[in-house]
């Protein structure tokens, strides 16, 4: 599949300008930049409908963009069909050929290589042996498991050495316990190969897990583009905020200026070190995100901002941390979160403060058109 | 079908592979079965072997039918003379050769079905397809009759536009029957086809040209495999009746295009020689059976030739890759 290609380091890169796709009147995909390094592990992340797939799709030929262009190892590829694209995909549900068996399954996409015989078998047992399947080349795909049956299709993948590997939700057909077991090996097989892996998911976990860089897609449009720590601590939106992890959410009024913004909720006042997304404008409608991880509480009030009273409604154990949920006397529900063995108050009714620290605040303008956090 | 002669249903469709995952039913659920063993002795196995007695039994005399009082083989001989090989192999060229139209003409109708349509219009279009076949048979194969006549409006039209001279003179020929059994039988075709393809998840021509494969190669390496037992079901419905039919070439046929199971349907009816009829119809099902396990032979053939000159066909039997 991969051609001589001019600037071999360039192979992996993917690159997506002003991209749309359109479906009747609604836009699929609208005006989405995105850019790949090569050997790069990237999720496209979001909601289903969010044009994730639709993405994927078109970076593998099987869809075209009505407008903008894609490229693939610096050529332009939009117009090609995907016998013609170095990619190769990971369907969801696999789609591998119950007529063939795991090995012909695997061989064949390198027959359209024109791969010489002697190297067929090389190199499928040994894709076989990467996905730890070598002594299932018999076997027919209906006899596999789940999960036997996603290695394969992982390997007739990745025997064609591709210079783009599309994995389309490849996990969400497994149980939890062996998709964690798969994220692992995916990340450290991507890692060995040093192929571009784009990844589908709507799973933030999973995002979180295996990625490079996390796109956070919304409505056919990218939110956010970052490490999955950049988009776990510092949210571009509400939006991206409320997706990744567990959020906090209080509304109320931005008050303050540059340096010292502040938003007055029911029950206190927030004040953020951070400066708001977007343009900030004292006296207009703010969301406010803290994370649960970073309330703590406490059972006697401090007096300062940051501060809200409420009372305990449950404590629950998450294994490594303990789960404690209050409620305001305006039936606002924080969520706080703390590790084990830290002393906190654990009687249901009991009055108590919740409190975090101002850099821990995250202020969003609300926009005219409010985004819905899930 | 109407027909006198009917194949043994146990020339069961020579299915490419064996059935992958089998399903055990942990209760006994044996007397469901009860009712089909008596209808298939009943109305198989006592008619088959009645037929299968008189024809080693004679006619008489000119009031009986039939008698058993001497046996012998004398009907066989008597039924493989000249006119019976002729019409006999007649026979056979219009069975093959309407089994093969049927595949030619109903293969794009049920890809079109299954993979074009949209689920809502197919509904539709099967109801099309088999409103035809709930029609009356002989009503149908006479509306041909009406068509094809030479004073009939398909020869006016014809004439109409110029592309014939004189009178239509395709109504009792070969071609007649031909097309008349095509037409009959189109829909047993159709239905296994429609169903095979219907099946098969549209992903795997995705994952065909992901994987390198144009439109073309796709439909050969994906497409038609995974429809082959659909090709072969449809093969079986249309060539066994196709056989036995003495209805078509009744009403199309004529005189040149005269049909085995008229031989038998006359021998029973007009000649009142069951005897003769039995031998002829005991011939024409060896001569079915023989038909279909060569050609189930001859696709398995094809099958392991194709498998063995595919560039990696031996990949599952070398066991190299361990």
């Amino acid at each position: 599949m991969t051609t001589h290609l001019v600037d071999e380091a360039r192979a992996g890169e993917v690159t997506l300008n002003g991209v749309s796709r359109i479906y009747g009147k609604n836009y699929a995909v609208r005006d989405l930049d995105l850019h790949v390094n090569a050997g790069e592990f990237i999720s496209l992340l979001g909601p289903s409908g969010c044009g994730k797939t639709t993405t994927l799709r078109m970076i593998g030929g099987f869809e075209y963009p009505d407008t903008g262009s894609i490229s693939i190892a610096t050529k332009h590829v939009e117009a090609l069909p995907p016998h013609k694209r170095p990619v190769n995909t990971v369907f969801q549900a696999y789609a591998l050929f119950p007529h063939l068996s795991v090995a012909q399954n695997v061989a064949y996409g390198l027959r359209y290589q024109k791969t010489p015989k002697n190297e067929v078998r090389e190199r499928v047992s040994e894709a076989l042996q990467m996905v730890r399947m070598g002594t299932f080349a018999e076997r027919m795909p209906a006899q596999l498991s789940g999960g036997q049956q996603q290695r394969i299709a992982l390997a007739r993948a990745l025997v064609n050495r591709p210079a783009v590997l599309l994995l389309d939700e490849p996990m969400s057909a497994l149980d939890r316990k062996l998709r964690e077991e798969m994220q692992i090996e995916l990340k450290l097989l991507q890692q060995q190969l040093g192929t571009t892996f784009v990844f589908v998911t709507h799973d933030q976990e999973e995002a979180m897990t295996m990625s490079d860089r996390i796109a956070v897609m919304n409505s056919g449009r990218l939110e956010q583009i970052g490490p999955p720590a950049a988009v776990y601590d510092d949210p571009a939106s509400a939006y991206v905020a409320g997706f990744i992890g567990q959020q906090n959410f209080f509304t109320g009024e931005l008050a303050g200026g540059p340096g010292a913004w502040s938003v007055t909720v029911p029950g206190g006042t927030l004040v953020s070190t951070r400066e708001p997304a977007g343009d900030p404008v004292a006296g207009a409608p703010a969301d406010v995100a803290v994370r649960p991880e970073h309330v703590g509480i406490s059972t006697t009030p401090s007096g300062g901002a940051n501060e809200i009273r409420s009372t305990l409604m449950s404590v629950s154990q998450l294994g490594s941390a303990l789960q404690i949920v209050t409620i305001t006397p305006d039936g606002l529900k924080i969520m706080a979160r703390s590790p084990r063995g830290i002393d906190v108050p654990t009687t249901p009714g009991a009055d108590v403060y919740c409190r975090w620290t101002a850099e821990s605040v995250h202020i969003f303008p609300t926009p005219t058109a409010p985004t819905e956090s899930e | 079908m109407t027909s006198v002669a009917t194949a043994p249903p146990a020339a069961a469709p020579p299915t490419p592979e064996p059935p992958r995952a089998k399903r055990r039913f942990t209760g006994s659920v044996g007397f469901l079965a009860v009712p089909i063993a008596v209808w298939l002795v009943f109305f198989f196995i006592v008619p088959f072997g009645l037929i299968l007695w008189y024809s080693f039994g004679e006619k008489p005399s000119l009031y009986v039918t039939h008698s058993n009082d001497v046996l012998s083989l004398a009907r066989y001989v008597e039924a493989l003379d000249p006119a019976f090989l002729t019409t006999f192999w007649r026979t056979t060229q219009i069975a093959i050769t309407g089994t093969a139209l049927c595949v030619l003409i109903g293969f794009p109708m049920a890809y079109w079905m299954a993979v074009k349509l949209s689920p809502r219009a197919r509904g539709l279009v099967v109801a099309l397809v088999l409103v035809p076949y709930w029609t009356n048979f002989l009503v149908r194969t006479i509306g041909w009759q009406i068509t094809l006549s030479p004073e009939g409006f398909l020869s006016d039209f014809l004439n109409g536009i110029g592309l014939l001279n004189g009178p239509l003179q395709v109504l009792y020929t070969q071609q007649a029957v031909q097309l008349g059994v095509v037409y009959n039988y189109l829909p047993l075709m159709i239905l296994p086809l429609y169903v095979a393809l219907e099946r098969m998840d549209h992903k795997l021509l995705e994952a065909s040209r992901d994987l390198g494969g144009n439109w073309w190669s796709s439909f050969w390496r994906v497409t038609i495999p995974l429809a082959l037992p659909g090709i072969l079901a449809g093969m079986l419905l249309v060539f066994v009746p196709l056989m036995g039919d003495y209805i078509t070439p009744s009403v199309l046929g004529g005189a040149s295009g005269s049909m085995v199971g008229q031989m038998v349907a006359g021998q029973f009816q007009r000649a009142q020689n069951w005897a003769l009829g039995s031998a002829m119809a005991i011939v024409l099902m060896l001569a079915i059976l023989l038909v279909v396990i060569a050609f189930g032979v001859l696709f398995r053939l094809i099958g392991i030739a194709l498998r063995r000159f595919r560039h990696l066909g031996d990949l599952d039997t070398t066991g190299a890759i361990r």
